[in-house]
């Protein structure tokens, strides 16, 4: 069963509802109840989330060890669950030392080493490039047709399952709107469903935002920034000391100016690093950042915000203030930039949300406010990170308006991506893979 | 050799840490103090496997115990005997913990308090599980400076600044660790941790003569300075 609706319709509250840790985890009054039996295993949209010990084989025998199994069955069903998810990375593999799709699919492992009733998956593939993504599906589709498990999936992408399914649920606003099959839903339910920002099958993305160039040309001339031999290693603290990582081996890239840069490639090529170090955010270890100077990452932070807007893959890491009408306005202030604060807001869909925390918003909402934030006082190079995982149309459309708006307007635009549809939009793809430039 | 101890029980690590504080309760003077610290000292010399990741977590004692050198012999009557002592004690007390802690892996104390001391299955996975937390909160604190770096509010190089900005990143901090725990329970609840009756394990905890061998050692240390005393 494929469980459908537009943002905050209530699709995720009703699988918690079913995997039964409604109350403890929403604020609210419940009423009413779930009936039924049998074990239900629940897959939620981040994959970090979900991880709870050091290695593979610890993490998926986690659900087994909570239900008193013995322990050799308790390694049959870890060995069972890693052979049907095809994770391919042996037991004692450090958890810490995965992408999100690998993650994903760990997480996988684990409920269905609890041998469930029901799979319910919460936006399981939002978050993983593709390919990914795709691993993932078979994956699930594969462990519910061994298992014979119920499948209850919520997605916001939903043409890759309606093949799998025979029922489709859609909600709106907390109420069941339509109970009915596949095709039943194409017919009556997709046009509609896809104005309210659902990514239905056979409609192509939609068209980006139209962003007034006053809101986005670059106040000073665009960086030229390009990426000479850059080798970087990742550093991770940890109980027991420091773990090094080689994240880049080697890159060159450059960022055109008026043209936006898709920097691809599966999860763990090291997209994310590169643009952070393009942002000056992270030094590299041997080679360069050419195109200033004094070498980016030196820059001290306020010269660094005139010229760099960077869009962290998390927004809510990026939100400093206590409205939104505040978080939009504080990096131009601290640059001494105007910024048309209602018109900015209106532009992204926030108009009506001014005085709003930003903390309180929804996922979409987060994301247009964490791009205003860090792009509203118009630098010349903007770095977006993964700005459209897990978005509905709505915002999807929004952030790809405003940086191609930008690009229009002639800055540097980058987007770490693995989104087909923004590699499409892009001028110049770069895509690495394990910390090199393989196209 | 050199992974003979890092490669021990937790929980032998553990004790051995453990049993330098009543022994620290001994030294009274110099001679006692430097005699057991030495012991340690040529122990740790023989048996662990990085001198320089050790000499850090010492150095961080030795700066401890030189304020409380300073401060006995300030407030004791001015007797740099008594004071030298005191420092020594203090080292004692904490330098064999503080470098054996280095090589506890959470997991297997986890195993070890679960299974072989029979402590409560649901908090000692909570903490295990927790600690497994604690090296995302890296990540996430890379990202929060990130972002401040990049709109503008980093740090200037005046240590006030930089502390202000530490401070701003660890209320980041705190909200993103609360949200991350509070998704995680979800996740552990799901697979079935709020109902569990008679949790199992996955691993064996088992007890070696390796650790046998580390707990010796360990009083064996912690009785120089006793047997000192106690002759002395």
């Amino acid at each position: 069963m494929l469980l459908t609706g537009p943002s905050g319709s209530g699709k995720s509250t009703v699988l918690r509802a079913l995997a039964g840790v409604l109350t403890d985890s929403v604020p609210g009054e419940p009423a009413g109840e779930v009936v039924g039996d049998g074990v239900a295993g629940l897959l939620l949209q981040n994959p970090g989330d979900s991880v709870v010990a050091a290695t593979v084989g610890r993490d998926v025998a986690f659900g087994p060890e909570n239900a008193g199994v013995p322990r050799p069955e308790i390694w049959r069903r870890v060995h069972a669950a890693l052979g049907a998810v095809d994770l391919g990375l042996p037991t004692d593999h450090p958890t810490r030392a995965m992408s999100g799709g690998q993650l994903q699919r760990l997480a996988l492992c684990g409920v269905l080493a609890l041998g469930p009733d029901a799979l319910l998956l919460d936006e399981p593939t939002s978050m993983l490039d593709a390919a990914s993504a795709d691993a993932v599906r078979r994956a699930v589709v594969a462990a519910a047709d061994a298992t014979g498990a119920t499948l209850v999936v919520v997605e916001h992408r939903l043409g890759p399952w309606l093949d799998h399914v025979d029922r489709v649920v859609v909600l709106d606003g907390g109420r069941l709107v339509a109970d009915t099959d596949p095709a039943g839903f194409v017919e009556h339910h997709a046009a509609d469903l896809a104005d309210r920002g659902v990514w239905v099958p056979g409609l192509p993305a939609p068209a980006p935002f139209e962003v007034p160039e006053a809101l986005v040309a670059p106040d000073e001339a665009p960086l030229r920034l390009r990426a000479e031999g850059v080798v970087v290693d990742l550093r991770a603290r940890t109980l027991r000391g420091t773990t090094t990582t080689r994240a880049l081996r080697g890159i060159d890239a450059a960022l055109p100016v008026a043209a936006t840069t898709a920097l691809t490639g599966v999860s763990g090529a090291g997209k994310s690093t590169l643009a952070a170090v393009l942002a000056g955010l992270v030094a590299p270890r041997s080679g360069r950042v050419a195109g200033t100077d004094r070498p980016l990452h030196r820059w001290s932070s306020a010269s660094l915000a005139r010229h760099v807007g960077w869009v962290p893959q998390a927004p809510e890491h990026g939100f400093l203030a206590r409205t939104v009408a505040e978080e939009i306005a504080l990096t131009a202030r601290r640059c001494g930039r105007r910024v048309e604060v209602e018109e900015v807001a209106s532009v992204l869909r926030l108009g009506h949300l001014l005085g709003a925390d930003p903390f309180r918003l929804s996922g979409g909402e987060q994301r247009r406010l964490a791009t205003a934030a860090a792009l509203a006082h118009r630098p010349g190079v903007l770095l977006l990170d993964e700005p459209t995982v897990g978005q509905d149309r709505g915002t999807w459309a929004a952030v790809t308006g405003w940086a191609r708006a930008a690009a229009a307007a002639g800055a540097a635009g980058g987007v770490v991506t693995h989104d087909a549809d923004v590699v499409a939009l892009a001028d110049h793809v770069v895509t690495l893979e394990r910390g090199v430039v393989v196209a | 050799m050199r992974s003979w101890l890092p490669g021990a029980n937790p929980l032998a690590l553990v004790a051995a840490g453990l049993l330098a504080i009543p022994a620290s309760l001994a030294v009274r003077d110099v001679r006692t103090g430097l005699v057991a610290l030495g012991a340690y000292a040529l122990v740790g010399a023989l048996l662990l496997p990085s001198a320089r990741r050790a000499l850090g977590r010492v150095l961080v004692v030795v700066v401890g115990s030189v304020s409380i050198v300073y401060s006995t012999w300030l407030l004791g009557g001015r007797d740099i005997g008594t004071a030298v002592a005191a420092g020594l004690r203090v080292c004692l007390l904490a330098a064999p913990g503080a470098v054996l802690a280095a090589y506890v892996d959470p997991v297997r104390l986890g195993d070890q308090l679960g299974q072989r001391l029979h402590l409560p299955a649901r908090p000692v996975t909570a903490f295990t599980a927790a600690l497994q937390r604690f090296e995302h909160l890296g990540a996430v604190w890379a990202q929060l400076d990130r972002a401040r770096r990049s709109r503008g509010l980093g740090p200037s190089r005046s240590p006030v600044a930089r502390g202000r900005h530490a401070a701003s990143l660890a209320f980041g901090l705190l909200v993103s660790a609360m949200r991350g725990a509070s998704t995680q329970a979800i996740a552990m609840d799901a697979r079935g941790f709020a109902t569990a009756q008679h949790r199992t394990w996955a691993e064996p905890a088992p007890w070696t003569r390796r650790d046998t061998a580390v707990l010796l050692l360990g009083a064996a240390l912690a009785a120089v300075p006793v047997v000192l005393h106690l002759a002395g």
